[in-house]
Formats: C-alpha cells, structure tokens, sequence
C-alpha cells in the first residue's frame, strides 16, 4: 500500500485538482477550444473558470489567446506540447494507481 | 461543476462535438463528389478538345486550364470550410461555444491500417487479373474499390472510437457497395464518376440527417 501513496503522492498537484483536471480533458481532446464550450463542458463559473486557466496558463500547460469576432472579445485556450505531454503523464500514472488499488483488493 | 468527474467521458464528448451536426460529412461528400467528377472530366474527349482549342488560341499556357476541375475542388472544399465555420459561429455553436478539433481524429494505428488496406486492395486486384477474374482495367477500377475499403475501415473505426453509430452503418455499407461496384463492365472515368456519387450521397444522407437533429436542437433551445 505506501508504494501506492508514494505514487499518489508523485501526481502532477496543478492538473489533479478536479476541475483543472476537466479543464485538460477538455483540452487534450481538441485543439483548442473557446471559454463558452469550456464553461458548459466543465460546469464551472466564469469566475472559477477564468482562475483556473490562469493558473495552468502560469504553469505553462495552456497558451490563452485573446482576439475580437467582430464586436465580441473571445478568449480560445489551447493545451501547450508541454502541457499535453503532462496530461498523458498524469493519465499514466493514475491509472497505474488505480490498478495498484484493484490488485491490493 | 460536475459533481463525478468523467475524465475519459469529457475527452470523448469532445473529440464527438465535431461531428454532432453533419457538416463534416457534407464536407467529405463534397470532396468525394468533385474527386469522381475530376478524373472522369479528366478522360472525356470533349475535354481534350476543349483544352487543345484553347491553346491554339491563346498559346502554351492555356493548357494550365485543364487542371481547373481539381482547383475547383480544392476551392469547394475550402469554401465547405468556411461556411462550416460561418454557421458554427454564428447560429450552431454560438450558445455552446468554438472547438477546433485534432487533425488525427483517430489512433495513428487507425490510419497506418487504413493505409494497410488500400495498399492491400491495390495489390489484390493484380491478384485478380492474374486470375482473370477482372480485365486490365479493372487494376485501375481496383484503385477506387480499395480507397472505399479504407475509407469505409476507418469510418467504423471512427464510429467505434467516437461512440457514433452512423459511422458503422455508412462505412460498412460504403465499402460493400464499393466492392459491388467492381463487378460492373464500367470504364475507368466512369468508375471514377460512380465511386464519387456513391460516397457523396452516403455521405450527404449521413450529414443532412444529422444536421436535421442538430438543427432542431438548437431551435429548441432557441
């Protein structure tokens, strides 16, 4: 069982917390995606989910950009490779947790 | 928030949103159409008179004319493009918001076995005249059969991968169809024209009813 918690422990804290980690699911199935499909794919406030893209962004796993459709500002997110190479990582090692669990059973 | 986090249900919804409402399909059934048109416009006699008269009139240079059917392809199948995109933004996808979705919409072992088949299927149809089974032309005719095989393949593997039915139905019957299609005393231009009209109707079936749905959809919560 401790080696389990150790690699419980090792898990990447940004991308594990719940809905960061909804935020990189989002993001790792697409290209990248708009604040409006993160919102309804994530359930998230606008407030909630703006802080979040900040701090992922700041970790270097998302690139935000910016840009006006006509009259209306539109905020695209999109996963970055070293953010995309984390998520895998993190997939990885959780599912390797998982089953260490279901093996203890 | 969602109160059970699904991480393998929010890739899958996601990846699936690009298909949800038929346009992609129609894009496909637009590419295939044009693709069929090509090549028999291609091989039609009126077209090379057509294109010698040209040069004798306006020089060397006018033979460049006759590869505008395929740079009338690319610009239909651009202009699919941007109308998707047109309609997505501005009515489709304006409440749910803007995806861009993966240019490997399926596993990289999809796509090297997709390829697998076509190569297989080429080579078959050397099998075959060998046999004598088919004519010399039929080789060529092989061509489209296998690209029908490898691309109704990696329709159901698509299907199977996005969780979406139509996919199955469409990819199966597709390649079948393609397979029958072998059997027909038909020229290689025409063969070419046939497959081209086949998948483009399967494919605008496929694109028109979905897109009927997702319209309705959106009406409703409208």
């Amino acid at each position: 069982m401790t080696d389990e918690i150790r690699n419980l422990a090792k898990l990447d804290r940004l991308i594990h917390e719940p809905s960061r980690l909804a935020i990189m699911a989002v993001l790792s199935a697409c290209e990248n995606a708009d604040f409006t499909y993160l919102l309804q794919a994530t359930g998230l406030s606008k407030g909630n989910l703006s802080a979040h893209l900040s701090k992922l962004e700041a970790g270097g796993y998302i690139q935000i950009t910016k840009k006006f459709k006509g009259k209306y500002p539109s905020t695209v997110s999109a996963l970055t490779p070293a953010g995309r190479r984390a998520f895998e990582a993190y997939r990885k090692q959780y599912m390797a947790f998982v089953l260490g669990l279901a093996k203890d059973e | 928030m969602i109160s059970q986090l699904n991480v393998e249900e929010l890739i899958q919804k996601t990846r699936r949103y690009e298909y949800l409402d038929g346009l992609r399909d129609l894009q496909l059934a637009v590419l295939f159409g044009f693709s069929g048109l090509c090549v028999w416009l291609g091989f039609q006699p009126f077209w090379f008179r057509l294109i010698g008269n040209m040069t004798k009139m306006f020089g060397r240079w006018a033979a460049w004319l006759g590869m505008l059917p395929l740079v009338l392809m690319l610009l239909a199948v651009w202009g699919m493009t941007r109308l998707m995109d047109y309609l997505r933004s501005h009515w489709l996808w304006r409440k749910t918001g803007m995806v861009r979705a993966r240019s490997w919409v399926v596993p990289r072992h999809i796509t090297l076995i997709s390829a697998g088949i076509l190569l297989g299927g080429i080579a078959f149809g050397f099998v075959l005249r060998r046999l004598g089974w088919i004519a010399n032309e039929g080789i060529l005719n092989m061509l489209w059969t296998a690209t029908g095989w490898s691309f109704g393949y990696t329709l159901v593997a698509m299907g199977r991968n996005l969780g979406l039915r139509r996919y199955l139905w469409f990819g199966v019957l597709g390649a079948v169809l393609s397979t029958a299609m072998l059997f027909l005393p038909l020229s290689f231009a025409l063969f070419a024209l046939a497959f081209g009209l086949l998948w483009f109707c399967l494919l605008v079936i496929s694109g028109l009813i979905t897109w009927r749905k997702a319209a309705l959809n959106v009406k409703r919560g409208a």
